[in-house]
């Protein structure tokens, strides 16, 4: 884990680089801000508005759409209709939940894939050369080459990869490699290290974002997986995460006839 | 008096989206389409990511005491709900309703909490907010 001097300094950081990302800015195309994750129902659990389906019209034929952006998330064994490899479905029947609680495990970030869907703000600094997000979720902070065209061969692992992006129109368009491999839907199924992200950010209106994510993985599944999320701005920032390791010493200290 | 309740689950869809919350995953460890209502007097609050966690003594019609534990979501989300450290002390008696634990054990997802007079701790909120 992390110390203390050293997730201050990455912190520091992120907030250096979103306040030059916002000096940079010279021609703003509105994503900037506080967003919310709608907890309503989103995508396939109610019919897509108009900038929605635009967006989805974007994803490769046969993409499986998830229905668990947002608040919903799949019991054990439900991919959502994903064709997993059968190795990790066969992984998935012998996973543990109790790994959730580990001590060493319980404020690992879980990956941006997963990270982005759940239902946590997000903060968006837009400049020229940098776009810079913010997610209260585990304090992650992305950071999106607008200068760059090819990904870095070279760069690290992490659970927020290397994102280069472009302005398509009014679309942002961010392409992400470089994942860690994590979960794709806190049941027991993670993606590889070669998953790679493609996101569209579009405004429906001046106070809602539509976010695209789909990704593809040839080592976990086959084909394209997709997800549509809506959020909605406010006049916030995203808070500390702070997460507390010893969270999991509480539910497995927990009584009663069943306890483990 | 056991204050232990299963309720009917037709209301799951709206719950669970009012108190699902990634990484620690609630149908891993509930029953998100149930719900159980207890009565306590708290012994520990700990207003911490990524769950909070309330510990409370629940006192069987049998006159055992059962210790129980609740977590609810995110803090950061509970703070623009109202919560904060201070929204449950110990020593005070709360009502809560959530979701019971898949493995039977004194384990709930608290959906949402009342203090002594019926009153709701923090706001509750709308299906989007």
């Amino acid at each position: 884990m992390p110390s203390l001097a050293a997730r201050i300094a990455w912190l520091a950081a992120g907030t250096a680089l979103a306040a030059t990302a916002a000096a940079q800015s010279p021609e703003a195309h509105g994503i900037a801000g506080f967003w919310s994750l709608s907890f309503g129902a989103l995508p396939p659990r109610r019919n897509p508005s108009p900038t929605e389906a635009a967006l989805m019209a974007e994803f490769p034929r046969g993409t499986v759409l998830l229905g668990d952006a947002g608040a919903v998330e799949f019991a054990p064994g439900d991919y959502g209709g994903l064709e997993l490899r059968e190795s990790l479905r066969e992984a998935a029947k012998s996973y543990d939940p109790a790994a959730q609680t580990e001590v060493s495990l319980t404020c690992r970030p879980p990956g941006l894939i997963y990270s982005m869907q759940g239902p946590f703000p997000i903060e968006v600094f837009e400049g020229r050369d940098l776009i810079v997000i913010k997610l209260e979720y585990f304090d992650l902070v992305r950071i999106v080459f607008m200068n760059e065209s090819e990904h870095d061969a070279d760069w690290p692992h992490s659970p927020t990869g290397h994102s280069i992006g472009r302005w398509d129109g009014d679309t942002l368009i961010v392409d992400t490699v470089k994942l860690t491999a994590g979960t794709l839907f806190n049941n027991g199924v993670d993606h590889t290290e070669d998953a790679h992200l493609v996101e569209r950010f579009e405004l429906a209106d001046p106070n809602t974002l539509v976010v695209t994510q789909q990704f593809t993985d040839p080592g976990s599944f086959t084909g394209t997986a997709a997800r549509v999320l809506a959020f909605t701005r406010g006049q916030d920032h995203v808070y500390p995460y702070d997460c507390d390791p010893t969270y999991g010493l509480a539910i497995d200290s927990r009584e009663g006839p069943a306890a483990r | 008096m056991n204050n232990a309740t299963v309720l009917p689950s037709f209301v799951a869809g709206l719950m669970l989206a009012a108190s699902a919350a990634a990484h620690h995953s609630a149908p891993v460890f509930y029953k998100v389409n149930e719900r159980v209502t207890i009565s306590g007097t708290v012994t520990e609050f700990r207003f911490s990511n990524p769950h909070a966690i309330l510990k409370l003594d629940v006192v069987a019609e049998n006159g055992e005491t059962q210790h129980w534990t609740a977590e609810t979501t995110s803090p950061s989300i509970l703070r623009r709900r109202g919560w904060s450290q201070q929204s449950v002390e110990a020593g005070e008696r709360v009502t809560l309703e959530g979701m019971p634990s898949v493995d039977g054990s004194y384990l709930v997802r608290i959906v949402r909490a009342f203090r002594a007079d019926g009153t709701e701790i923090g706001v509750p909120r709308g299906t989007d907010n």
